[in-house]
C-alpha cells in the first residue's frame, strides 16, 4: 500500500524514544529542557517586561500632554523613551513573538517531540532575563539618552549606562542567534515524515523566514553593539568622527540588522494571521505557496534595504536609489500576503472569536501601517517626514498594529492547547475593542501632526504648538486613548490569569482546525506526540479529509486520505 | 641576508608546500559528499587562494609597500 | 595512550574501514546530522560576525583622507608583510595537518592521526606566538587611530578563535586517546576540523586586507 511512506517512516524510527519526564520542580519548571515550558517561560517573562516598558510609554505620553511637558526633566523623557523602544523591540517582542510563540507552536506543528537543541533552547532563554537585568540596571546610572538607536556621537555622552546598554543588546543578540540556529536546524531536520517543504504549516514558514533573519542579521547587531561597546569602555575610534571614525558607519552597521529585525517581529506575526484566517472562515488559504514564498522573499528582500533609515545621514544620492527601489520591491510580497489574505476571507463562513478579529483588525492596521511606509520609503517624502511623528505613526501601526495584533491573535488561539482552557471570549472581544481603537486614537493623529511638522523625539514642541494651536488637543487626545490600550493589556493579562483555573474546558481541537498541534490532547504531553505522524497534504484544505496517519485520537477514523470526506466541523466554543 | 628575506623565503617555500598538499587534498577530497565534506573543500580551497596569496607576497607581488 | 586506544585497531585495512561504515547507530547518525548543521550555521553567523568588523574596516580605510591614517602630524607605518606572510603559513600548513589528521582516523590510523594533530596543536600555538611578536612591533596602538581598532579588534577576534580552537583541539586529542570516539562516532573531530579549516580561512580574508591591501 505506502510503500514509499512506509520506509520514509522506517527512516524515523530513531525519533521513537521517548524520554520520561523530568521530576521535580527545578527541572520541571526552571530548567526545563521542554519546548512548551520554554516557550512559557518566555511568554511570562515576555509579558512582565511588556508592561514595564509600556509604562515607560504611558509616562512619555504624559508629557506629551502640555506643550512645555507635563511630568519630568526634558533628561528624564529622553531616558524614558530611549529604554521604551529598546525594551519593547529586544526585551518585549522579538522574546514574545520567536521565543514564545515560536517555541511552543512551531516544534507541534511539524510533528516533532521538541527542538533540535533543547540545552541551547534552556540556554537562550536564560540569557533573555539576564540580558533585562542589564538593561534596566543601566537606568542607575543615568539612563541611555539616545533613543533606541543609540546613535553615536550622541550616545557616547551615556557613559556606563551606554556601555551597559550594548552589553544589553549584545547578549540578547546571542540569544537570538542561537534561538535562530536551534529554530532553522530544527525545522530543516525534524519535520514528520511525509512534510515536505511545501507541507508546511505557514506559521512554519514563517518561523523559518524568521530564524534566517535572527541568524545571520543578529550576528551584525553584535557587532554594531560590540564595536560601540569598545568604544565606550575603550575610547578606540570606531564611530568618533575626530578622530577618523564615522558615526554613518555605525548607522550601516545597526540597520543592517534593525531593518530585518523589524521583519523579525512581522513575519511571524504575518504566520499566526495565516493560520487564524483559515480556520475561522472556514477555507482553504488562498495561494500557499505565494504566502510560503513571500515570506521568504521578505526575508531575504530584507537585508538588501537597511540605508532607507538612512536618507538624511548624507548618503550619497547614487545609493539612495537603489535602497529606494529596493524598499519599494518589499512592498510586492507584502501585497501578495495582504490580498491572499482578503481572498481567503472572501466567501468564507466567518467565525468572529477574539483571535479572528485581532487577525482582521491585524489586516486593517497593517495595511494602513504598510502604506505609511511605502510613502518613507520615497528618497524626497522621507526627507522631510523622517523627523516628524509621521515616523512614529507609521512605526507603531506596523509594529502595534501588526506585530502586536498578531501576537495577541496568537494567544487566545493557541491559550487552549498550551492550557487546555478555553479564554473567556466576552473579556477577549472587549480588550479587542479597546486596543483596537485605542491604537488608531493613538497613533493616527500622530500622521497629520508630523506632516504639519511636529518633531519626534523632542521632549518639549512649544514652537509647534504656537504655529499649530490644535497640537495640544492632539496630543492630549492620543494619551487619553492610549490608556484604553493601557485597559485592554490589563484585561488580557487578567484573563490569560483567570481562564487557566475558571475557562471551558478546550478538549483536542476547539477551533476545529486542522494543522499538526490539533490532533494530540492539549495540553500536550510531554513527548508531544506518542507516535510520529505521517503527512500526506497541506493543512488548510477544509473540504478534504485530514491528511494525516498515525495520529493517536479520534481523528483516526479517516485514515484513507481521499476517500472519505471530514465534516467540516464549526468552531466549539464560540458564543456566537 | 635580512630578516624579511628570510621571513619571505620561508614563506615562499612554506606556501608551495602547503598550496600544493592543500590542492592535493582537495582533488582527492572532491567525490566526497555531505555537508561536512562541501564545507571541507570549499574551506581547502579558499585555503589553497591563501596560500596563493602568501606567495604573491612573497615574491613581492603584492604588499610591497616601499 | 596506546593502552587507552586499544579498543580501536591500528593501521587499519581497507575490510576495517569499510565495516565501520556498516555499524551505523541510526540514534547517532541522526543527532550528528542535527549537530553538524548546526555547527555549520553556527560558523556562518560567525562568518558574519567577521564580515561586519571587516566591512567597518573598509569602510572607515575607504572614507578616510589618507592610509594609513596620520595621528598628531606623522602617517602611521604600514604593517611588515614578510613576518606575516610567513606567519600565515604556519597557520595554513596548521589546516593541512589537521586535515592529514582527520583522513588518518577515518583510516583508523591512530598514530598518524596523534602525531599530525599535536602538529596542528604545535603550529596554532606557533601561530599565537607570531601574532604576540606582531603585536608587539606593530607601532600602532588599538585606542590610537581608526587603522589600529580596526587591526586589533580583528586580529584581536581571530587569535581569540585561534585560542578557542587550540583548546578545542587539544581536548579532542584527549578524548580520542581516552577512546571517547568510537567506530563512527567521531563528530566531535568532524567539527574540530571544520572549525580549524573556518579559522584559517578568516585568516585568508584578514592576511589579504591588512598585509597586501
Amino acid at each position: 500500500m505506502h510503500a514509499g511512506t512506509t520506509t520514509t517512516h522506517d527512516a524515523h524510527d530513531v525519533h521513537d524514544h521517548i524520554h520520561p519526564a523530568p521530576e521535580g520542580f527545578i527541572r520541571k519548571y526552571v530548567f526545563s529542557l521542554d519546548h512548551k515550558v520554554i516557550g512559557f517561560q518566555y511568554f511570562f517573562t515576555g509579558l512582565f517586561l511588556l508592561l514595564i516598558a509600556g509604562s515607560f510609554a504611558e509616562l512619555v505620553r504624559l508629557q506629551l500632554t502640555k506643550p512645555e511637558g507635563a511630568i519630568m526633566s526634558h533628561n528624564a523623557y529622553n531616558e524614558m523613551f530611549t529604554m521604551h523602544g529598546t525594551a519593547m523591540v529586544w526585551m518585549v517582542l522579538i522574546p514574545l513573538v520567536t521565543g514564545a510563540i515560536g517555541n511552543f507552536v512551531m516544534p507541534l506543528q511539524i510533528g516533532a517531540r521538541d527542538v533540535a537543541f533543547p540545552w541551547l533552547n534552556m540556554a537562550s532563554f536564560w540569557i533573555f532575563p539576564i540580558a533585562a537585568l542589564i538593561l534596566f540596571s543601566s537606568m542607575l546610572f543615568g539612563g541611555p539618552h539616545a533613543g533606541w538607536t543609540e546613535y553615536p556621537p550622541i550616545s557616547l555622552a551615556d557613559g556606563t549606562a551606554g556601555a551597559l546598554w550594548c552589553m544589553a543588546i549584545f547578549v540578547i543578540g546571542i540569544s537570538s542567534t542561537m534561538t535562530g540556529l536551534n529554530f532553522m536546524v530544527t525545522i530543516i531536520k525534524m519535520r514528520a515524515p511525509g512534510m515536505t517543504w511545501t507541507r508546511m504549516p505557514l506559521f512554519v514558514w514563517a518561523t523559518f523566514a524568521t530564524a534566517l533573519m535572527n541568524m545571520f542579521a543578529t550576528v551584525a547587531l553584535s557587532a554594531a553593539t560590540g564595536a560601540l561597546f569598545i568604544e565606550h569602555v575603550f575610547n578606540v575610534p570606531f564611530f568618533d568622527a575626530s578622530r577618523g571614525g564615522s558615526p554613518v558607519l555605525f548607522e550601516h552597521m545597526f540597520w543592517f540588522y534593525s531593518h530585518p529585525a523589524v521583519y523579525i517581529f512581522i513575519i511571524p506575526a504575518f504566520g499566526v494571521v495565516s493560520e487564524v484566517l483559515p480556520v475561522f472562515a472556514r477555507k482553504p488559504i488562498f495561494g500557499y505557496k505565494m504566502i510560503a514564498f513571500s515570506s521568504m522573499a521578505i526575508s531575504i528582500l530584507a537585508f538588501t534595504v537597511w540605508a532607507h533609515h538612512m536618507f538624511p545621514s548624507g548618503l550619497a544620492p547614487w545609493l539612495q536609489l537603489p535602497f529606494m527601489i529596493l524598499t519599494y520591491a518589499i512592498g510586492i510580497p507584502t501585497g501578495i500576503k495582504v490580498f491572499s489574505w482578503m481572498a481567503t476571507l472572501w466567501g468564507g463562513r466567518i467565525h468572529y472569536t477574539t483571535a479572528m478579529l485581532y487577525a482582521m483588525g491585524f489586516l486593517i492596521t497593517f495595511t494602513f501601517g504598510g502604506i505609511t511606509g511605502v510613502f518613507l520609503a520615497s528618497v524626497p517624502v522621507d526627507l522631510h517626514m523622517h523627523g516628524t511623528y509621521f515616523v512614529v505613526g507609521h512605526f507603531h501601526y506596523v509594529v502595534a498594529g501588526g506585530a502586536v495584533m498578531g501576537f495577541l491573535a496568537a494567544i487566545p488561539y493557541w491559550y487552549p492547547k498550551a492550557t487546555g482552557r478555553m479564554m473567556s471570549e466576552r473579556i477577549g472581544q472587549l480588550s479587542f475593542w479597546l486596543f483596537f481603537i485605542g491604537l488608531n486614537g493613538t497613533f493616527l493623529p500622530m500622521h497629520w501632526l508630523g506632516l504639519e511638522g511636529m518633531p519626534r523625539r523632542y521632549a518639549s514642541y512649544i514652537d509647534f504648538a504656537k504655529s499649530n494651536p490644535d497640537a495640544q488637543f492632539w496630543n492630549t487626545f492620543e494619551t487619553a486613548m492610549s490608556f484604553l490600550m493601557v485597559a485592554s493589556v490589563g484585561l488580557l493579562v487578567f484573563n490569560v490569569l483567570w481562564s487557566i483555573k475558571h475557562g471551558k474546558v478546550a478538549g483536542i481541537n476547539p477551533w476545529g482546525a486542522r494543522t499538526l498541534e490539533w490532533t494530540i490532547s492539549s495540553p500536550p504531553p510531554y513527548y508531544n506526540f506518542k507516535k510520529l505522524p505521517e503527512v500526506y497534504g497541506r493543512p488548510y484544505d477544509y473540504d478534504r479529509p485530514l491528511p494525516y496517519k498515525n495520529t493517536d485520537n479520534e481523528l483516526d477514523e479517516y485514515p484513507e486520505y481521499g476517500r472519505v470526506l471530514m465534516p467540516i466541523p464549526t468552531p466549539a466554543a464560540v458564543g456566537a | 641576508m635580512t630578516e624579511a628575506a628570510i621571513e619571505k623565503g620561508a614563506a615562499l617555500a612554506g606556501a608551495l608546500v602547503v598550496g600544493i598538499t592543500a590542492v592535493i587534498q582537495l582533488k582527492n577530497d572532491w567525490a566526497a559528499r555531505g555537508i561536512d565534506a562541501s564545507v571541507t573543500k570549499i574551506l581547502l580551497g579558499l585555503m589553497a587562494l591563501g596560500c596563493v596569496l602568501a606567495l604573491l607576497a612573497a615574491v613581492n607581488v603584492l604588499g610591497a609597500r616601499a | 595512550m596506546a593502552t587507552a586506544a586499544a579498543a580501536i585497531p591500528h593501521g587499519g585495512g581497507h575490510a576495517e574501514v569499510a565495516a565501520r561504515y556498516h555499524d551505523v547507530d541510526p540514534v547517532y547518525a541522526e543527532t550528528r546530522d542535527l549537530r553538524l548543521l548546526g555547527f555549520v550555521l553556527f560558523l556562518l553567523s560567525d562568518c558574519i560576525l567577521f564580515g561586519a568588523f571587516i566591512f567597518a574596516y573598509i569602510y572607515l580605510r575607504v572614507s578616510a583622507p589618507a592610509w594609513p591614517p596620520f595621528v598628531g602630524g606623522h602617517q602611521l607605518p604600514w604593517f611588515d608583510t614578510s613576518f606575516a606572510a610567513f606567519n600565515s603559513i604556519v597557520l595554513f600548513g596548521s589546516g593541512v595537518t589537521m586535515h592529514f589528521a582527520l583522513e588518518n582516523w577515518k583510516h583508523l590510523n591512530k598514530r598518524k592521526f596523534n602525531m599530525w594533530l599535536i602538529a596542528t596543536i604545535i603550529l596554532g600555538i606557533g601561530f599565537l606566538l607570531g601574532q604576540a611578536h606582531e603585536y608587539s612591533v606593530v607601532g600602532i596602538s588599538w585606542a590610537g587611530s581608526t587603522m589600529g581598532a580596526s587591526f586589533f579588534t580583528l586580529t584581536g577576534m581571530h587569535g581569540f578563535h585561534v585560542f578557542v580552537g587550540v583548546c578545542f583541539l587539544t581536548t579532542l586529542a584527549i578524548q580520542a586517546n581516552r577512546g571517547v570516539y568510537t567506530g563512527s562516532k567521531y563528530f566531535g573531530l568532524t567539527a574540530g576540523t571544520l572549525y580549524w579549516h573556518f579559522v584559517d580561512v578568516i585568516w585568508v580574508a584578514l592576511f589579504f586586507l591588512f598585509y597586501l591591501w
